[in-house]
Order: structure tokens, then sequence, then C-alpha cells
């Protein structure tokens, strides 16, 4: 913000240095710069993105050779589809979970290094590593960690007395489970992201309250929390906004099953384009998800807005 | 409520760190220790291998071309944040620096580009590639990604906030715009072109969902989704699949230990966008 305000002075000198130097060429090298990525973004995000509400109005015929308008008819068929509705509910429902226990473990991980003390950098390493592990690693290691007879949770049950569980074959625990596994993979970018805003509260409001005698905790609940609430925010939506469209390790571990129980959007969407080869039907579930989409980044913004001088 | 004193409080606080990364780490560890069992060890209780062995690694390596796969996904990623960096620096500057008319309108296009998911793009994308004939190439793994709004972004306001004086000393000398991006901008841009290089890499080697669709012959298939091909085919075979799947942590887990910081930054710049 502070960069924007001084901008016009830096104007004024620039053109005054400039004029003599050099007209009208400007305008060509401008055009050099940026005709490649301007083009590359037409052509590969902007084109595709309209191309997708233009698919939804239409329909393919029989052989997927011609598609033919439908006007809303695909948004109409989606909207009386039970499948779809169950497939809406289990993507929020995974994203109700992941968020709040992958902003708990990142939140746990930050709040122990973001101060710098002896050794800081290997645990660092060791918090901030699951962004480094691809999401097909992290599935096939879970996977394996909840194996029915191979894995370590499943003994950890025995060992207590308790039942093994079938953590991913079962039509109630595979969805939680496999939030669990993505909330997982994101701690990772869930403690840098709040390290960073640790880091960012000033030290001496901590000094001032221990000058007054402020516990850790009266510390925590009227100094970090509030501080760190802008960031705890963003790393919310950006949490809820990454979960609502996870598709890699349901693909390697469910499949969208069992009794497509962990059929979350996208992956309904793949299914239905590339299974059911109904491209049309595929690109009106996509269109909606981009407006929840939308709505949620929509929210950030507006945020952010409110918030930009306070950091 | 009393404090801890302080010779109990760090060993306390040290022990709480190794057992959070303990749990972190452990489905890692144990994937580890698969990788190093043998099949008639691959049950045994414990997490330390009974007798450690590289025959699942053996195995992998003869029956899946895993040395091919980790080519695949390296030559996508680092032609992606080659062309990434290439058109964000230079989008970035003319956007920061250079003067045309209709220049804030189009960098608010750009930042409203930010807003569309790929979720969204990859239905049309699929058929426009498919009409290009690019299904099982490199090129449909690379062109559609090496225009991201996010690095053009953050290449122009790290290149807006550098002083002014530096552009105008370049300008009396007569330097023109490409010269000066090349010689004054790129270099003091350095620490944004690494955090960028760190996302886009990490970022295209995570790729999933658009390569499953757009590759379906095995010799060009990328790591990460040769693990779901390898999973359905070694169903029992777990210290294989876990021998792959080392092997494809192996390439971002160096990266990342190399690199940490420009991972860190690329991740917290990414994020917060600036």
């Amino acid at each position: 913000m502070a960069v924007e305000l001084k901008q016009p002075d830096f104007d004024r000198k620039r053109t005054i240095l400039k004029s003599p130097v050099r007209l009208g060429g400007e305008t060509l090298e401008a055009l050099f710069l940026l005709i490649p990525g301007l083009v590359l973004l037409l052509v590969f995000l902007v084109w595709p993105t309209l191309n997708a509400f233009w698919l939804s109005f239409h329909r393919e015929n029989l052989l997927g050779t011609q598609r033919d308008w439908v006007g809303l008819a695909n948004y109409a068929e989606m909207l009386q589809d039970p499948a779809f509705w169950r497939s809406v509910g289990a993507t929020f429902l995974f994203a109700a979970i992941v968020a709040p226990v992958q902003m708990l473990l990142g939140l746990i991980a930050a709040l122990m290094v973001a101060r710098p003390f002896p050794g800081v950098n290997v645990f660092r390493t060791l918090f901030f590593l699951t962004t480094a592990v691809p999401t097909a690693v992290a599935a096939v290691a879970w996977g394996w960690f909840l194996h029915p007879i191979g894995g370590v949770v499943n003994r950890w049950l025995e060992a207590l007395g308790l039942p093994p569980q079938p953590w991913l074959t079962s039509v109630e625990l595979a969805l939680p489970t496999l939030a669990i596994v993505t909330a997982w993979a994101g701690v990772g970018f869930t403690a840098i992201l709040l390290t960073a805003g640790l880091q960012q509260i000033p030290e001496d409001l901590y000094e001032a309250a221990r000058l007054d005698g402020a516990s850790v905790w009266a510390q925590f609940w009227h100094i970090t929390l509030p501080m760190l609430s802008p960031t705890l925010f963003l790393v919310a939506l950006l949490t809820m906004l990454s979960s609502l469209t996870a598709f890699g390790q349901i693909h390697l571990l469910t499949r969208g099953g069992p009794a497509e129980s962990t059929m979350v959007w996208v992956y309904r969407i793949y299914q239905d384009a590339f299974f059911n080869f109904r491209f049309s039907y595929a690109s009106a579930q996509a269109t909606a998800l981009f407006l929840v989409l939308l709505l949620l980044a929509g929210l950030q913004f507006r945020w952010f807005g409110r918030k930009v001088h306070y950091g | 409520m009393g404090r801890l004193p302080r010779w109990l409080a760090r060993p306390l606080f040290y022990l709480a760190l190794g057992v959070y990364a303990w749990l972190l780490v452990l489905p890692l560890l144990t994937l580890l220790s698969a990788s190093f069992r043998s099949d008639a060890d691959l049950y045994a209780p414990g997490l330390l291998p009974p007798r450690p062995t590289l025959e699942a690694y053996q195995e992998a390596l003869q029956k899946h071309p895993v040395g091919r796969y980790l080519l695949n996904s390296l030559v996508v990623s680092l032609s992606v944040t080659l062309g990434v960096l290439l058109v964000s620096a230079s989008m970035g500057y003319a956007l920061a620096r250079v003067r045309f008319v209709g220049q804030s309108l189009l960098f608010g296009f750009v930042v409203s580009l930010l807003l569309i998911p790929g979720e969204v793009t990859f239905l049309p994308l699929y058929l426009m590639v498919q009409q290009f004939g690019w299904i099982n190439t490199y090129w449909a793994l690379t062109v559609p990604f090496i225009a991201a709004p996010l690095g053009i972004f953050l290449l122009r306001q790290f290149i807006k906030s550098l002083p002014q004086d530096l552009f105008d000393a370049a300008r009396i000398d007569g330097a023109g715009h490409l010269r000066i991006l090349w010689h004054v901008a790129l270099p003091l841009a350095a620490p944004a072109l690494g955090a960028l290089a760190a996302l886009t890499f990490l970022g295209t080697w995570n790729m999933y969902l658009w390569p499953l669709v757009v590759i379906n012959n095995s010799s060009m298939q990328t790591a990460q989704i040769a693990i779901a091909q390898v999973v359905s085919v070694e169903v029992t075979s777990w210290n294989v699949v876990a021998a792959v799947s080392i092997l494809v942590l192996l390439p971002t887990l160096l990266a990342f230990l190399l690199a940490q910081r420009a991972f860190v930054r690329g991740i917290a710049l990414g994020g917060l966008k600036g």
C-alpha cells in the first residue's frame, strides 16, 4: 500500500527523465514483452473458461461427435440428480473435516517453531516436510499406514485391545479417513503460512505482557490469537478451497468408493466426463463448482480489503 | 498454574517437539521401512525391517520403468518452471515498469484470472489438446501452464517495489526496456524468481488430474500417475509399491532440503499473495 501511495511522485520524475531518451518505442517494447504471455493466457485459460460455460449449455449426441444447444437442461438435470447432491454433501463434509484438523495440526507446529531456539531449523524442516511430498506418495504412505494387516494404526488398536478398523473400505470411515490423509499432507503448507504470520507479531507485545506478569496462556489468548487472526482466516479459506477440489489421494486410495461414499465433486466430474462420456453434463457440474469457489474467494478478497492496513 | 522451572521447561519443550515431529513423519517412515522389506518380512511387526534388503527396489526397477517416469516428470516440471519464469518476468516487468495504454486494465485482468481454478478449465482444455493432437505428448503437460497468473502477479508486485532510482539510472545510460529487464530487474528479482521457481516446480511435479487424463501411454506417464498404476498392478506387493514411491519422493525431497528457503518463501508468497 505504501508503495502505491509514493508512485505518482516517481512517475513525475520518470516522465521528465524519459522523454528525451526514447519516444513512442515504449508501446512496441511493451507489446514484445506482453504478447507471448497474453496469447498463452487467452488460448489456455480464458478460452477454456468461456468454453466450459458453452459446453454446459450443450449436449453431445450418442456418437459424441456433435453438440446441440439444450439451454439449461444440464443444470436442471444436475439439480434433480440425487447422486450429484450426495457428491456435494460428501465434498463439504470432507472440507469440514480437513480444514479444522489441518489448521490445528499446522498451528501447533507453527507455534513451536516460529521463534528461534537451538535446533529450530531441524524441526522447521520436519514440520514443513509434507509440502515436498507428492500427493500420490502421501496417499500410498497412508494406504500402508492404515493397511488392514501390516498397518501401524491397526496394530496400535490391537495392542489397546480394540478391533482393527477397515479405514478405507468402509462406507462410514472412508471419507473421514481420506480427510485426515489430506489434512496431514497439508500440514506443512499451513505451518509455513502460520509461521510467517506469527513472525510478524512484534516481540515487544510479548515483552510488555511478561512485564505485566501475563501467563503463557494469557499471552496466547490475548496477543497471539488476535494478532494472528487475519492469517488464520486466510489460511482457513485457502485450506477450504484446496480441500473442495481434492482429487489425487481419492483417485489413488478409494476411486470414489466404497458405494460412492468418497465420490466428491471433482471426482464425479472426472467420472462423468471420462467414463460416462458426458462432457457437457460434467461441464455444468464444473461450472457450479466454479461458482461455489468464486463465492469463497470473494469472501477472501473482501476480508483482504478490510485487513490490508493491518499488517 | 505456576510456571515451570527453566531446567524442566527446556527438556519438556524438546520432548514435545520430538514427539510431534515423530508422529508427523511416521507415515513416511513406515513407507520407508516397507520399501526395505522382503516379501516374507513385509508384515513382520516393528518399525525397522528385520532383515533389510534392496529386493523391492530391484523388483520395482525391473518391472516398472521408474527412471523413465522420473525423467518425464523432471522434463515437464523443469520446462514449465523455465517457461513460467520467462513469461512472468517479461509480463511482470511490462506491467510494473513500461508505460502503455490500458496497463492497469490489463493488470486487473491478470488478477481476475487468479480466480479460475484448473478444475473448471480442464474439460475444455482436454478437448482442445485433443484437437491439437497433443494427447500423450510433453506439449499437453507443459504449454498450457507456462502463462501463470500467479507468477505474473508476484513478479509485477516485486519489480514494482524495487527502487525507482535504479531504473532511472539505467534509462539515463540509454538502456532500453529489454536491457533493463535483463540487467537490472532480473538480478534484483532473484529472490522472487527463486521462490516462484520452487513453487512452480513443486506444483507441476504434483499435478495429478491433468496428466491422468491427457496421458494414457505408459512411457509418457509422469511419476505421480505411475504410482497409481503400480498400486493397481502390485495389489499385494506393498514393498514394491513403497520402493517406487520412495524413488518418486526423492527428487522433490532433495529439492526441498537443498532449497528450503526458496520453497518456504514461495509457499508463503503464493499463499499470502505478496
